[in-house]
């Protein structure tokens, strides 16, 4: 059909690409500020949601997974003889200081677990390496996204945290929270030992007349670390562990069984898995403002894009005014002229869309490979922006279809 | 549509029913256009000025009708108020016996479209269109329903203004004759009982401007349109019914 619409819109080629320009500009800002918020949350929760316990004991005063106070070992032994339980396995959080082999030191946030155990890496994805040498002493398993913060690139590669050495074992995928430092894998005992070995706030001060002279203890270990370190010892039931993951017999109520453990477990309160993920996430955004910062972006994208759309809009209606005058002269109603431009619009809008997603869609794996972050655009994502699009580009119409119903059909007469 | 007073029959009205709709005290229901009266004024800063001061005028169906008078007497105004494009300050309109004078703005709308063809002195038409999409446009927006109908019955126009072959050209590869005809086409898409032209050949060079002449004249005796065209060209003099003359707001008129 001949469409004005179509044919006005690829009358000026120069033109039209500026309007696309613009439309792009907008889409693939919101995209992005979406995307990243989205892979952001996502990400923050993505070791809870990797695992397949039912339910999470953790301390009562919880904040986030990983904001929290620790409880004893005890409370392992005293969950699994709770009615109703399957299995219960400990997972301990230490934070630590990591000194790469090239010497570089970096935060990171050590993951103590039984590596025999089913309920928190049973579904992990091993990029090299596997679960079965996590036994050993020092050793660690890391998540691809800190490869180069860690400086390690593959199984075999080593490390220390604080004096205590760490060989890498594995690696695997879709665990790290783009939230917090990077993530170190090991057993209960590596993971307990690790957490007191760090001892860089423990400093050697002397004074010496007027001057307090201070020596870190952690620089002032040998380099050359000595060949027979002693393996980590084993946990005693004081020992402190952060969560216990809770996998409840097969029929059992959860409900039930989280009111029966919260019972046994003084301090405790117990959440089922998607319960903590949501808290954490739901922590991440109201917490850092995240969300409002992206959202800003997004805004100013849509802005610019209104901008650019109504003024192209506009310049090729006001190129037009004779013809649509001229229209109207004839009869032709402002409702038959306002969808000729809304249609127009909306050309726009979905030219200007594909190709945009295509491009975010590209920039997202490009930024996941490369530099680790998620763009997550997930399909309610992408047709939400489509509306968003449609919105933006039909809104921006508005100027140019006044001006049109707003012109006298007399003007055509006037040569 | 049922309930709109300009409702009549296509293609031409039954005289019965404009009878019937008809105000016009004398009952001249040949007349296709009636204007009693008609004044109008324009206000420019504190300055009013009157362009028309009592325009009384009747014009048969199926003549071909000159407005002619010197450039700013008021002629385009005149034409604008008779096809319902300008309200005039007072006086009536009739036409096809209905009274246009007091209608709303979507009314004459409507009106125009259906019973009103336009041509102007310049084509107008949209320059990213063909031909034949140009008058396509025009019969979707005349309401006529199918791709396949509509492509059919402009091209049929198309031919009878002799573009025919023409039909995939874009304006910008049509001359000013050619381009005219097209609007011609375009204007009868509707197939409207009124056509209304003005200066529809001053753009033109002498043989271009003869074929639209020509054209508009078949149209008037064969297809039985009424034809209302203002024009400073004295060589269509010859072709019209009657001619009025329009000077210092008044009208001159003469077989
Ligand atoms: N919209 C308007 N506002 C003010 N004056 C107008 C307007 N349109 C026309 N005129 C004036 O009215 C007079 C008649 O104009 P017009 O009807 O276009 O004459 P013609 O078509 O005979 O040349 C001219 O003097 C013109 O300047
Ligand atoms: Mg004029």
């Amino acid at each position: 059909m001949a469409s004005i619409a179509r044919k006005n819109l690829f009358e000026d080629i120069p033109r039209f690409l500026v309007a696309q320009a613009g439309i792009m500009f907008a889409v693939s800002l919101v995209t992005i500020q979406t995307g990243i918020l989205n892979g952001f949350t996502r990400s923050t929760a993505l070791l809870i949601d990797q695992s397949s316990a039912d339910l999470w004991v953790g301390s009562e005063d919880m904040l986030q997974l990983e904001v929290t106070l620790p409880m004893p070992l005890q409370n392992l032994v005293t969950a699994r003889q709770v009615k109703g339980v399957a299995r219960a396995e400990a997972l301990m959080i230490r934070t630590g200081l990591w000194r790469s082999s090239s010497g570089s030191i970096e935060p990171v946030r050590i993951y103590g677990f039984d590596p025999k155990g089913q309920l928190l890496a049973a579904n992990w994805k091993f990029i090299s390496g596997d679960l079965a040498k996590l036994d050993a002493p020092y050793t660690v398993l890391i998540d691809r996204a800190s490869r180069n913060t860690l400086d390690l690139q593959d199984v075999g590669n080593t490390g220390k945290i604080g004096s205590l050495p760490a060989n890498l074992v594995g690696i695997v995928a879709d665990t790290q929270s783009i939230a917090s430092s990077a993530y170190i894998f090991t057993s209960l005992e590596n993971a307990n030992a690790y957490g007191t070995a760090g001892l860089t706030s423990s400093l050697n001060c002397r004074l010496t007349g007027d001057d307090i002279k201070c020596l870190n203890s952690f620089a002032t270990l040998p380099d050359n670390q000595p060949t027979n370190i002693p393996p980590p010892k084993a946990l005693s039931f004081t020992d402190p562990i952060t969560y216990i993951l809770v996998k409840a017999k097969p029929g059992q109520d959860l409900q039930d069984l989280k009111q029966r453990l919260a019972k046994q477990l003084s301090g405790t309160r117990v959440y089922t898995q998607a319960e903590i993920a949501d808290k954490t996430r739901t922590y991440w955004k109201s917490r850092t403002g995240v969300g409002f910062i992206l959202g800003l972006g997004s805004v100013v994208g849509i802005i610019v894009g209104m901008v650019v759309v109504s003024q192209i809009l506009y310049s090729s209606v006001a190129d037009h005014i004779k013809e649509f005058g001229t229209l109207k002269a004839m009869g032709a109603s402002d409702w038959v002229i306002a969808g000729i431009i809304t249609e127009q619009a909306l050309w726009m809008a979905i030219l200007g869309y594909l190709p945009s997603m295509a491009l975010c869609v590209g920039l997202g794996f490009w930024t996941m490979s490369a530099k680790g972050i998620m763009i997550l655009i997930t399909p309610a994502t992408a047709i939400g922006i489509l509306g968003v699009t449609i919105i933006m580009c039909v809104g921006s119409a508005m100027f140019a279809i006044q001006k049109v119903t707003r012109v006298d059909p007399a003007i055509v007469f006037k040569a | 549509m049922a309930d709109s007073q300009v409702n009549l029959a296509e293609p031409a009205p039954d005289a019965d029913q404009v009878a019937s709709t008809s105000v016009i005290a004398d009952g001249h229901i040949h007349q296709a256009i009636v204007a009693r009266a008609v004044s109008m004024a324009y206000q420019s800063g504190n300055e009013r000025f009157e362009v028309l001061k009592g325009i009384d005028l009747e014009i048969k169906q199926g003549d071909i009708h000159l407005l002619m008078g010197p450039s700013g007497s008021g002629k385009t105004t005149l034409l604008s108020i008779l096809a319902g494009i300008l309200t005039p300050v007072t006086g009536t309109v009739h036409l096809l016996g209905a009274e246009i004078t007091s209608m709303s703005r979507e009314q004459l709308a409507q009106f125009r479209l259906e019973h009103i063809g336009f041509i102007f002195q310049e084509s107008n038409l949209f320059p990213a269109l063909t031909a034949l999409e140009n008058v396509e446009v025009t019969l979707k927006i005349e309401g006529v329903h199918g791709h396949s109908n509509r492509r059919q019955r402009a091209l049929e126009l198309l031919d009878q203004v002799k573009m025919a072959n023409k039909a995939n050209h874009l304006p910008r590869h049509l001359s000013g004759g050619q381009k005219q005809l097209v609007a011609i086409a375009r204007a009868l898409a509707g197939n409207p009982e009124l056509i209304m032209a003005d200066e529809p050949t001053a753009a033109l060079d002498s043989h271009s401007g003869h074929t639209v002449v020509e054209l508009l004249r078949t149209l008037a005796k064969e297809a039985g349109k009424t034809v209302l065209m203002v024009t400073h060209d004295p060589r269509i003099v010859d072709l019209a019914d009657r001619i009025a003359y329009l000077e210092d707001g008044l009208l001159r008129s003469s077989s």
